[in-house]
């Protein structure tokens, strides 16, 4: 078989995975970024030790935890606290004094994976006197995800994340906020007890509250543009006037349906705020 | 067959020859060129690289088109992939220890584009001789440049392989392929 058939094969039965599993298991994944998607599924394939998307799929069809593998492949979330430290230093700098002349804040942390960047913004929160009248919602489509993201177990951090957090202007010391175990940081109880982790899965579920900040930082990276721009959408649905809308360093509102109902914050890493 | 995509992968040594190799791309190019350099945090290469090249040198967003006639460059900490006429940026795990890495854009020329796509390696790096393979067995045309004073002759396996000084000539000929399609 030539490389062009054996692709075009493939695409057919990458198509009949993803038509299987939106159909089994209400997981939509045909309107993922496509050159990605078949990336992560081939990666997937040679960790699982499995032949052909087919074979996957017949795994993954009778099988909720080969399910759960599979949308943890497709996920990627910061493997470490303050993982983009300039991020945190702009929200310090530019959102913080803003949140602190609100009486109460709502935040969403929307595609949480596994907590790492959830922990990190309760810690600045924290450390900027603002938990008490924060409510933190953070929310991943993949249980296996959030079951790990609510544990509040971390690797340890080590230098890199020290200083990192310092760079994001942190003032104490990381090492306050969890009690080390072994390899494995603990994160204190009332970081953790405070977030409200929840399933909620951006391509289908509605709007659930209204908040005054959201986080989609890089997890919209996944979607193709129809689907990003559907998010988009319910994103501006789900923030207040004057409420902030987080991005990656890389992601642009330029061509999302309500792009000119948002301000850019000047020399900020893609933090922008709804003006109307 | 024509083509759509040129696609360039380069080690961090290599950024120099980089910089020729932009200087040499026609004014008229008919396809967008995308380009992974290897790099740090903090380098800053869409000016540097733009200085001596005919095209503009941007570092795009996410979902940006991409347009005939003009130089994507990956930005730092990202993959950058190509979508049928779209940037898709990821932030899949470093690959060869690099993201972006030159692989990663590579296999994704070969899915969305096949033989549409071109693709120049510079040697020097373990990252991009298996998406090369991969775009080679679809049908697309490639070549791997050999970095300053080492000779080009001949061929590196099955690959063509050329010196700096020999890429002109190859860039030409991808060209005017390119306009070929477009005229009737």
């Amino acid at each position: 078989m030539s490389a062009a058939a054996a692709a075009d094969l493939e695409a057919l039965e990458a198509d009949l995975l993803l038509e299987g599993v939106a159909r089994h298991w209400g997981f939509d994944l045909r309107s993922h970024s496509r050159p990605q998607l078949l990336r992560r599924l081939r990666r997937h394939l040679r960790e699982e030790r499995l032949e052909s998307f087919s074979a996957l799929q017949a795994r993954v069809l009778h099988d909720s935890e080969a399910l759960e593998g599979l949308l943890r492949a497709l996920s990627s979330t910061p493997t470490s606290l303050f993982a983009d430290a300039a991020f945190f230093r702009d929200f310090r700098a530019r959102v913080v004094p803003v949140l602190r002349t609100w009486p109460s804040v709502r935040v969403w942390h929307a595609g949480c994976g596994t907590g790492e960047d959830t922990y990190a913004l309760a810690i600045l929160l924290h450390e900027e006197g603002l938990w008490g009248r924060c409510r933190l919602y953070a929310s991943d489509a993949s249980e296996g995800l959030l079951a790990d993201a609510r544990t509040g177990v971390l690797p340890l951090p080590g230098e890199d994340d020290a200083r990192r957090h310092a760079e994001s202007g942190g003032r104490g010391s990381l090492s306050d906020y969890y009690t080390r175990d072994g390899n494995w940081a603990l994160l204190q109880p009332k970081l953790r007890d405070g977030i409200f982790f929840t399933q909620h899965n951006l391509t289908i579920d509605g709007s659930f509250n209204e908040f005054h900040v959201i986080l989609c930082r890089d997890t919209l990276l996944s979607f193709n543009r129809a689907l990003h721009n559907r998010v988009h959408a319910r994103l501006y649905e789900s923030l207040a006037r004057f409420g902030f809308l987080c991005l990656g360093r890389k992601e642009s509102l330029a061509r999302t349906p309500h792009a000119a109902a948002y301000e850019e914050l000047e020399g900020s890493g893609h933090i922008f705020r709804r003006v109307t | 067959m024509s083509v759509g995509l040129l696609v360039v992968g380069a080690p961090r040594s290599a950024g120099a020859d980089v910089e020729t190799l932009l200087s040499m791309l026609p004014a008229h190019l008919p396809a967008p060129v995308v380009v992974v350099l290897h790099r740090g945090p903090h380098d800053l290469l869409a000016a540097p690289l733009g200085r001596r090249c005919a095209l503009p040198v941007v570092e795009p967003d996410d979902k940006d088109d991409l347009v005939p006639g003009r130089v994507y460059l990956a930005p730092w900490g990202y993959h950058l992939l190509v979508d049928r006429g779209c940037v898709a940026l990821s932030v899949e795990p470093p690959e060869h220890g690099c993201r972006p890495a030159i692989d990663a854009l590579f296999e994704s020329a070969a899915d969305s584009y096949g033989a549409a796509a071109a693709g120049l390696l510079f040697t020097g790096h373990d990252d991009g001789q298996e998406g090369l393979g991969l775009l080679k067995a679809r049908g697309g045309r490639v070549a791997v440049v050999k970095g300053g004073s080492e000779s080009g002759e001949g061929q590196e396996g099955e690959v063509e392989r050329l010196s700096l000084a020999e890429v002109g000539g190859w860039l030409t000929r991808l060209a005017y392929a390119a306009r070929g399609r477009v005229q009737p």
